[in-house]
């Protein structure tokens, strides 16, 4: 029997934090993917879009419960200060948000042109420097066939 | 490990949260680019696997209505003894259990992207 996943003593129920981090790096393995030339297909194309609209809509959320607290009579009224490591925060989702746009744009044929491509990369960059996700996308050998 | 051929390759989805069940889904989409199915409970799921067009690899959350994911396991494997069964569990406990009934697999919950890249290695 095969088996994956954590030990034994760290098996738990899934969060919607463990779905979001699972889906932006799924979107992350998608947009390397790509980069690299691999094929799409039609249902990969679908997974892709799909995949986009959670990230989008759940950043969306985050960056909105973000800038809630960065107003500035609603942080005084509730004593909660908006911290340096709140601001990353709320940059880091406006990225993830960006990602999803780029990379639902990329599986509609609509991210045309050396300047998107570029700007796709850097964002990927961006993200993987700080949500410390590393993955080679030359290691799945499944993704080189649609 | 036996494997089925990608060009028929079939997967159903077993998970009562919505969430999960998704997102399962939408990997293993990727992973074969092949449509998936998914159902919310065992019973309904269960409809369907009886079926001559029943697909090649099932995943089933072992916490779910109807029928749970052993009781799925032990039908599915008596009408389509070729066929794969994976269960995914948030329970410990259901790995000894799941390795008893005939699993293929077992999936300790949660489940990452890399993991259910894994159940690639059930299709050529």
């Amino acid at each position: 029997m095969l088996r994956v996943g954590p030990s034994s003593g760290e098996i738990r129920n899934m969060s919607g934090e463990d779905i979001f981090s699972s889906r932006l790096k799924l979107l992350i393995i998608m947009a390397k993917a790509y980069l690299t030339g691999f094929p799409i297909g039609k249902y990969r194309k679908q997974a892709i879009i799909e995949n986009s609209r959670y990230v989008f809509y759940h950043s969306l959320q985050l960056v909105n419960k973000i800038a809630f607290f960065k107003d500035q009579d609603l942080k005084v009224q509730a004593g909660i200060a908006f911290t340096d490591d709140m601001h990353e925060e709320h940059i880091f989702y406006q990225r993830t948000q960006l990602l999803a746009v780029m990379v639902k744009a990329l599986a509609e044929g609509r991210l045309k042109g050396h300047f998107r491509e570029k700007a796709l990369k850097e964002n990927l960059n961006r993200i993987c420097e700080a949500f410390i996700f590393n993955f080679n996308v030359k290691d799945v050998k499944f993704l080189k066939v649609a | 490990m036996s494997q089925i051929n990608i060009t028929n390759v079939k997967i159903a989805v077993i998970d009562s949260d919505l969430l999960v069940r998704d997102f399962v889904s939408t990997v293993l989409m990727y992973c074969v680019n092949r449509d998936v199915l998914s159902f919310d409970n065992g019973m309904a799921a269960w409809r369907y696997l009886e079926g001559a067009d029943s697909p090649d690899i099932i995943i089933s959350e072992v916490d779910v209505s109807g029928l749970n994911g052993f009781e799925l396991l032990a039908k599915f494997k008596e009408k389509h003894p070729a066929k794969k069964c994976l269960l995914m569990s948030a329970n410990p406990d259901d790995e000894q259990l799941a390795r008893d009934s005939g699993a293929d697999a077992f999936l300790a919950k949660p489940v990452s992207v890399t993991d259910l890249f894994r159940v690639e290695a059930f299709v050529v």
